[in-house]
C-alpha cells in the first residue's frame, strides 16, 4: 500500500472506533425530546446507583400528597424497565456512581393552572463524593419536567448491565415556549376506557405536553355523569361506556394518590360543544331537541337549554379546576331552528335569523361560563362570524385553516392553534414533518400580539379511533408538535429531516415504555413496511 | 328491532342478544321515570298496564344493572350453572388458603390474586363502602385450595379448577379448588369475568350467584407465536402480550426469537451471535429472557424458544461469518462445517438453562438448498459424503434433533420436515403444521404428535376474519379417537414482518381469543356457527379494552380501524 491509502485506512479506523464508542453509549447526539432551551454536556459516564434516592433538603415544597415522590419513582421505574438490571453499583468506586437526585422546589404550592411556572434547571455533575444530580424549579411541575429530562439521559448499558447516565457533566436550563401544549381526545365518537385515558396522560408527560383537552360529549354519545341532570348520560352508547362523576374527578384532580392528570402536571380542559354537536343530549332530555325529526342544534328558544348548560357548568366547576372551559361553537347548522315551527316563531318574535340566534346562543353560554369562574375557549367559527361580540376573555380555538391566529390576536383576543391541515391527528395524510413545522406565530411579529397566542393543540378526533388504535394515531406525530410548542424558536430545526433521527430515537423510547408509537415513515399510524430496526422506521 | 317491553324481557332472558339489550334497556330506563309521572295522571286500566310496563322495565333495569343475563365468560367453561342473585365484592376482598397444600413460596397465587382484584376494579372508581352493607350480601373473599404443593409448570400439567360462589353464608366466600396453582389461576381469571362494575351500587358486583363451574382445557398446548427477529419487541410489550394471553387462558408463548433479519438474543457460549441484532438497544440479555420466562410462568404460561435451522438463520453469520456458505450465499447455515453444529449445541445448552419448557422448536421450514449446491467447498463436501441437497437437509435436521435430545428437550419442527423426511424423524418429534389444513391427520396417522397452525386460518398476519379463527378445528377428519391425544393443540402465529410495538396488540386481539376458545372449550360446547358467540366475543373484546389491551374491532380483517362512531359492543 502507498502511504496515502494507509492514511485513509487510519482515518477509517478512527471513524470506526468513534462509531463503536458512540454506539456503546448509545448516544452520539443529544437525544432529548423535546430539545431543552439550553444544554451543555461532557463525555463522562456515571452509573446509576441501585439505591438511587430522592433528596429534598432545602425545598419549600412539602409534597404532602406525594406528587414529587411518586413522579420520582415512576421516572426510575421507566428507566429501569427496558432491561433487567444485573449491575451492582455497590461494588464500584463511589466517584463513578450517581447516588441520587436532589430536588429543590421554591414554591410550596401544588396548584396547577394555566401559566404555572414550568421551568427547571438540571445539573448532573461529573465529580463529587457522594455524587448527586440537582434539579431546581419554581414549582413541583417544573421539577417533574426536570425528572423527565433526567430519565432521557439515562440509558441501559450493555457492558455494565446497568443504567448509565451519559455525557456528564450536564447543565440544562429549560422552560416551555408556550404555556398551552395540548392534545384533544374525543370520547363521544368512541368511548375510551379509563386505563386507556391514563396511558395517554402518561405518554403526554414524556413529551412535556400539559393540556388534555377532553372532548367528552358530542352528537353521537354522552358518556359523562352530571349530577345536576342525571339523565344526560342516558345518551351514552351503553351502561358500561360511561364515566362516573368520580371517574372524571379521578382523571383530573388530586383527591387521593390515584388522581391522575394533575399529579403529572397536566391540566384537563373539559368541553361541551354547543349548540351544534349535541344530539346525544336529547336522549335524556328530549326537550333540548328542536323536534324529534330535527335534533340539533340545541333548542335556542327553550329556557331549559340554558338552565341545563348552567347546571353542567356548575357540576364542571366542582371537578374541572382548569382556568378554561371549552364551549365549542363550531359547525352550527341552524336549519333546524329555521324549519321547526315553535323555534321559528320564537326567532320571529325576537327579531332574529339563524345566524343571529347562533350568536345569541354562544354569547349567552359564555356568560354562564364566566359566572362559574371560567375563562372560555370557543372554536374559530364564533370568531369568524361575530368576533367583535365575543367576550374579551375568549380564547379562540383555530382549526379550519392556517393564518387565523394572526387575525385573532390582531383583534385583541387570545388564540390556541390547531389548524387541521397540520395538527389534526385523524388526518392520516398529515405527516410528522408537517406537525413539526407548523408555526403558531406565523406572520405575528408584534410581541404583544405574540403573547396572545397561548399555544397549540393536536387533535385526535375519534370517528375512526378507539381503544385499539389511539396510541399509534397520536404518537409519534404529537411529539413532533410537542417540540414546536416547547422548544425556543431559534433551537427548532428549519428542516424537519434534521431532527428525524432524534425523533425516531424518541419513538423507540416510547415503544420501550410500552407506548404503541407508530413508525415515522408513511402516513399516520401506518404499519411498518418491512422488517427492520425501530430506529430506521 | 325490539319494540315492546315484553320483547325486551325476552331478550333479557335469551342467550344471544345481550348487547342489543344493553342499548335497549337504557331507553326503557330513561322512559321509566317519565312513565311513572304519567301513571299518576292516568285512569285505572291504563294504570294497570302502566304498572306492568313499569315492572317489566324495573326487571329490565335489574338485568341492565347486572350487565349480564347470559354467561359472558371467554373462553366458555366446560360446565357452568348459575343463579340470579348478586353479591357485592368486599372492599377488603381477601384471599384465604386454609387447607391448601400449596405453600406459595414464590408468591404466584398471591400476586395473581392481587392482579385479579386490581383489574376488576380498574374500569371505574369504586365508591361503594361495603362495610355499610349487610354481610349476607357481601362476598368477603375467596378461598383457594390447591392439592399439589409443586409450582412446576410444564407441558401437560393439570390446569383444571372448580369455582364455586355461593349465594348464602356468613361470611360468604367464593371457593376455588384446583390440583395445581396454575389451575387456580384459571379459576381466578374466570372469577374476574363474573365481576363487573355496577352503576347503581358504584361498586363491584358478583353476578348471577350461586355459581358452580367445573372447567378444564380441551388441549394442553394453546399457543401464540411472536416474532422478535423481523421487528424487536421491547420487554414491556412482550409482558403485555403475556398478560392478555392469561386473560384468554392461552398457555404457550412460542418465541420465534431469531431469524434471517436479526439475532437479538444474547447467547453466552457464543457472545458474538447478537452482533446480528438490529442495534445494541434492540437486544435481549440472558437476564431479560429469564425475566420473560419467569413473568410468563407466574401467569401459567410456558415459553417455547425457537431457532429456525438451517433456513432462517442468515443473521447468525454477522458474528460468525463461517456459518455462511460464502459471503455471497449467506444461507442456509453451512452444513459442511462442524462448527455449525458445535454452535447449535452451545445455543441449546444455553437455552436449557433458561427455557425449561419440555419442548424446543428447531424450525426446519422453507429451506432453499441452492447455496449448498452452488458454493464450491460445500458442494465438494456433499459429493464426498455422497449426499444430494435433500439428503443434506435431512442430515442437518436429524443431527440437530439429536443435539436437542441430548440437552433433555423434546423437539418441535415445522411441517416441511415431516413432508420431506417424515419417517426418519425422531419419534419424539412434534410436527408443527402451517402450510395448509388437513395435515394433522397424516401426522398422527404416521405416529407422530402435532400442533396445528394452518396458515389459512390461524396466521394472524394474514387477512383472516375472527370467524375462521373460531371455526378452525384441530381434530378435523381425525376419526380414530385414539389418535386424538397426538394432537397436542394449536397455535396462532403473529409473524413480525409488518408488525412492531405499535400494532402488535390489535393484530393479535381479538382474533387470538377466538382461537383460544376453540382450544380450551370442550367440543360439544363450541358453537357450530360462530355468529352465535359473536356478542360474547364482542363483550370480551371490550373487556380487553377496559383492561388496557388494544384489541381491535371484530369487524374486518385484523388491522382494521372502526368504520365509524359507535359503541364498542356493536363493532
Amino acid at each position: 500500500m502507498g502511504k496515502r491509502r494507509l492514511e485513509g485506512m487510519f482515518h477509517w479506523y478512527l471513524v470506526f472506533i468513534f462509531v463503536i464508542s458512540a454506539n456503546a453509549v448509545d448516544v452520539k447526539h443529544l437525544n432529548i425530546w423535546p430539545m431543552p432551551k439550553s444544554a451543555s454536556y461532557g463525555y463522562r459516564n456515571l452509573h446509576l446507583s441501585n439505591e438511587f434516592e430522592l433528596r429534598t433538603d432545602g425545598t419549600k415544597f412539602a409534597d404532602a400528597s406525594s406528587i414529587l415522590k411518586d413522579a420520582f419513582k415512576r421516572s426510575i421505574d421507566v428507566v429501569r424497565s427496558s432491561h433487567v438490571i444485573e449491575f451492582n453499583a455497590s461494588k464500584i468506586d463511589s466517584s463513578l456512581v450517581l447516588k441520587g437526585i436532589h430536588i429543590v422546589v421554591s414554591s410550596p404550592s401544588d396548584e396547577l393552572q394555566h401559566g404555572t411556572d414550568e421551568s427547571y434547571k438540571l445539573h448532573v455533575p461529573a465529580q463529587g463524593s457522594p455524587l448527586y444530580a440537582h434539579i431546581e424549579a419554581k414549582t413541583v411541575y417544573g421539577a417533574l419536567h426536570g425528572l423527565e429530562t433526567f430519565s432521557q439521559v439515562c440509558h441501559y448499558n450493555i457492558s455494565s448491565r446497568g443504567i448509565q447516565v451519559h455525557q456528564v457533566p450536564w447543565t440544562i436550563a429549560d422552560q416551555p415556549r408556550f404555556s398551552y401544549r395540548g392534545i384533544l381526545i374525543d370520547t363521544s365518537r368512541h368511548y375510551l376506557p379509563i386505563p386507556v385515558i391514563k396511558k395517554v396522560i402518561d405518554s403526554m408527560t414524556y413529551a412535556k405536553l400539559n393540556v388534555l383537552h377532553w372532548h367528552i360529549v358530542d352528537t353521537q354519545s354522552f358518556p359523562l355523569e352530571l349530577p345536576s341532570y342525571p339523565k344526560l348520560w342516558n345518551g351514552a352508547y351503553s351502561i358500561t361506556e360511561r364515566y362516573m362523576f368520580a371517574d372524571a374527578e379521578e382523571i383530573v384532580r388530586q383527591v387521593n394518590r390515584q388522581f391522575y392528570a394533575k399529579r403529572r402536571g397536566i391540566n384537563v380542559l373539559a368541553e361541551i360543544d354547543v349548540p351544534g354537536h349535541t344530539e346525544s343530549w336529547g336522549v335524556g332530555y328530549p326537550a333540548l331537541w328542536p323536534s324529534k325529526d330535527c335534533k340539533q342544534p340545541l333548542d335556542v328558544s327553550n329556557e331549559f337549554t340554558f338552565k341545563l348548560i348552567d347546571g353542567i357548568l356548575s357540576d364542571f366547576s366542582k371537578i374541572f379546576k382548569y382556568k378554561f372551559v371549552h364551549l365549542g361553537g363550531d359547525e352550527v347548522n341552524t336549519s333546524c331552528w329555521e324549519t321547526t315551527p315553535h323555534v321559528k316563531k320564537w326567532l320571529h318574535k325576537n327579531h332574529m335569523n339563524g345566524s343571529k340566534a347562533y350568536e345569541y346562543f354562544v354569547l349567552r353560554a359564555q356568560k354562564i361560563a364566566l359566572s362559574h369562574g371560567y375563562d372560555m375557549i370557543n372554536w374559530e367559527e364564533t370568531f369568524n362570524n361575530f368576533g367583535k361580540k365575543l367576550n374579551p376573555k375568549t380564547v379562540v380555538h383555530n382549526w379550519l385553516g392556517s393564518g387565523v391566529a394572526q387575525n385573532v390576536v390582531k383583534a385583541g383576543l387570545r388564540c390556541v392553534v390547531s389548524n387541521q391541515d397540520s395538527w389534526y391527528l385523524d388526518h392520516l395524510d398529515a405527516l410528522w414533518q408537517g406537525f413539526y413545522s407548523n408555526e403558531p406565530l406565523t406572520n405575528i411579529t408584534d410581541p404583544k400580539q405574540q403573547a396572545l397566542v397561548l399555544g397549540g393543540e393536536v387533535c385526535a378526533w375519534a370517528e375512526h379511533i378507539d381503544a385499539s388504535d389511539i396510541e399509534q394515531t397520536i404518537w409519534p406525530r404529537a411529539a413532533a408538535a410537542a417540540e414546536r410548542l416547547w422548544t425556543p424558536y431559534d433551537k427548532l430545526a428549519k428542516d424537519p429531516e434534521k431532527v428525524k433521527s432524534r425523533l425516531s430515537y424518541f419513538r423507540c423510547l416510547l415503544n420501550q415504555r410500552g407506548v404503541a408509537a407508530a413508525p415515522l415513515d408513511g402516513l399516520g399510524r401506518e404499519a411498518p413496511v418491512e422488517p427492520a430496526s425501530c430506529y430506521l422506521q | 328491532m325490539v319494540t315492546s317491553p315484553l320483547m325486551c324481557l325476552r331478550y333479557c332472558l335469551t342467550e344471544s342478544n345481550n348487547l342489543l339489550l344493553l342499548i335497549l334497556l337504557q331507553n326503557l330506563k330513561e322512559r321509566s321515570s317519565a312513565e311513572f309521572d304519567r301513571m299518576l295522571r292516568m285512569g285505572r286500566t291504563r294504570l294497570k298496564i302502566a304498572y306492568i310496563w313499569y315492572l317489566v322495565c324495573f326487571f329490565a333495569v335489574y338485568c341492565d344493572a347486572d350487565d349480564a343475563n347470559e354467561i359472558n365468560i371467554w373462553p366458555m367453561p366446560v360446565s357452568v350453572s348459575f343463579g340470579s342473585g348478586n353479591l357485592h365484592l368486599s372492599n377488603n376482598f381477601e384471599l384465604i388458603t386454609e387447607g391448601s397444600k400449596f405453600a406459595d413460596a414464590s408468591g404466584i397465587l398471591k400476586e395473581a390474586f392481587s392482579r385479579t382484584i386490581d383489574i376488576v376494579r380498574s374500569s371505574h372508581v369504586v365508591e361503594l363502602d361495603t362495610s355499610k352493607i349487610k354481610p349476607s350480601l357481601v362476598l368477603k373473599g375467596i378461598h383457594v385450595v390447591i392439592s399439589s404443593p409443586s409450582d412446576e409448570l410444564q407441558y401437560g400439567i393439570d390446569e383444571s379448577y372448580k369455582l364455586n360462589i355461593p349465594a348464602q353464608g356468613n361470611p360468604i366466600y367464593a371457593r376455588i379448588e384446583a390440583k395445581t396453582v396454575y389451575g387456580a389461576l384459571h379459576g381466578l381469571q374466570t372469577f374476574s369475568q363474573i365481576c363487573s362494575y355496577s352503576l347503581s351500587s358504584r361498586g363491584i358486583l358478583v353476578h348471577q350467584v350461586p355459581w358452580t363451574i367445573a372447567d378444564q382445557p380441551r388441549f394442553s398446548y394453546r399457543g401464540l407465536l411472536i416474532d422478535t427477529a423481523r421487528h424487536y419487541q421491547p420487554l414491556r410489550v412482550i409482558k403485555k402480550i403475556i398478560d392478555a394471553m392469561a386473560y384468554t387462558k392461552l398457555n404457550v408463548l412460542h418465541w420465534h426469537i431469531v431469524d434471517t433479519q436479526s439475532f437479538p438474543l444474547e447467547i453466552p457460549s457464543y457472545p458474538k451471535l447478537w452482533d446480528g441484532s438490529f442495534t445494541i438497544s434492540e437486544r435481549y440479555t440472558v437476564a431479560d429472557a429469564a425475566e420473560i420466562v419467569s413473568y410468563a410462568k407466574k401467569r401459567g404460561i410456558n415459553v417455547l424458544a425457537e431457532i429456525d435451522v438451517p433456513g432462517h438463520a442468515e443473521s447468525w453469520g454477522f458474528g460468525y461469518p463461517s456459518l455462511r456458505p460464502s459471503e455471497n450465499c449467506t444461507g442456509p447455515l453451512d452444513v459442511s462445517n462442524d462448527f455449525t453444529f458445535k454452535l447449535i449445541d452451545g445455543i441449546l445448552s444455553d437455552f436449557s438453562k433458561i427455557f425449561k419448557f419440555k419442548f424446543v422448536h428447531l424450525g426446519g421450514d422453507e429451506v432453499d438448498t441452492s447455496c449448498w449446491i452452488l458454493t464450491p467447498h460445500v458442494k465438494s463436501w456433499l459429493q464426498k459424503q455422497g449426499m444430494g441437497d435433500s439428503d443434506a437437509y435431512q442430515y442437518f435436521v436429524l443431527r440437530v434433533q439429536k443435539l436437542a435430545l441430548s440437552h433433555g428437550y423434546e423437539v418441535i419442527n415445522w411441517e416441511e420436515t415431516f413432508n420431506e423426511i417424515g419417517s426418519k424423524l425422531n419419534p419424539q418429534t412434534v410436527v408443527h403444521n402451517w402450510l395448509a389444513g388437513g395435515v394433522a391427520e397424516k401426522i398422527v396417522k404416521a405416529g407422530l404428535r402435532c400442533i396445528v397452525s394452518n396458515q389459512d386460518k390461524w396466521y394472524l398476519d394474514h387477512d383472516i376474519r375472527w370467524q375462521d379463527f373460531y371455526s378452525n378445528e384441530p381434530l378435523e377428519n381425525i376419526t380414530n379417537h385414539q389418535l386424538h391425544s397426538r394432537v397436542l393443540g394449536g397455535e396462532v402465529c403473529m409473524w413480525g414482518e409488518l408488525i412492531d410495538a405499535a400494532d402488535i396488540e390489535q393484530m393479535v386481539w381479538p382474533r387470538a381469543a377466538a382461537a383460544a376458545e376453540r382450544m380450551w372449550t370442550s367440543y360439544d360446547k363450541l358453537a357450530k356457527d360462530p355468529s352465535d358467540v359473536r356478542s360474547r366475543l364482542s363483550h370480551f373484546r371490550c373487556l380487553l379494552n377496559q383492561r388496557g389491551v388494544a384489541a381491535g374491532p371484530l369487524e374486518g380483517l385484523g388491522n382494521t380501524r372502526p368504520f365509524g362512531p359507535g359503541s364498542c359492543y356493536t363493532k
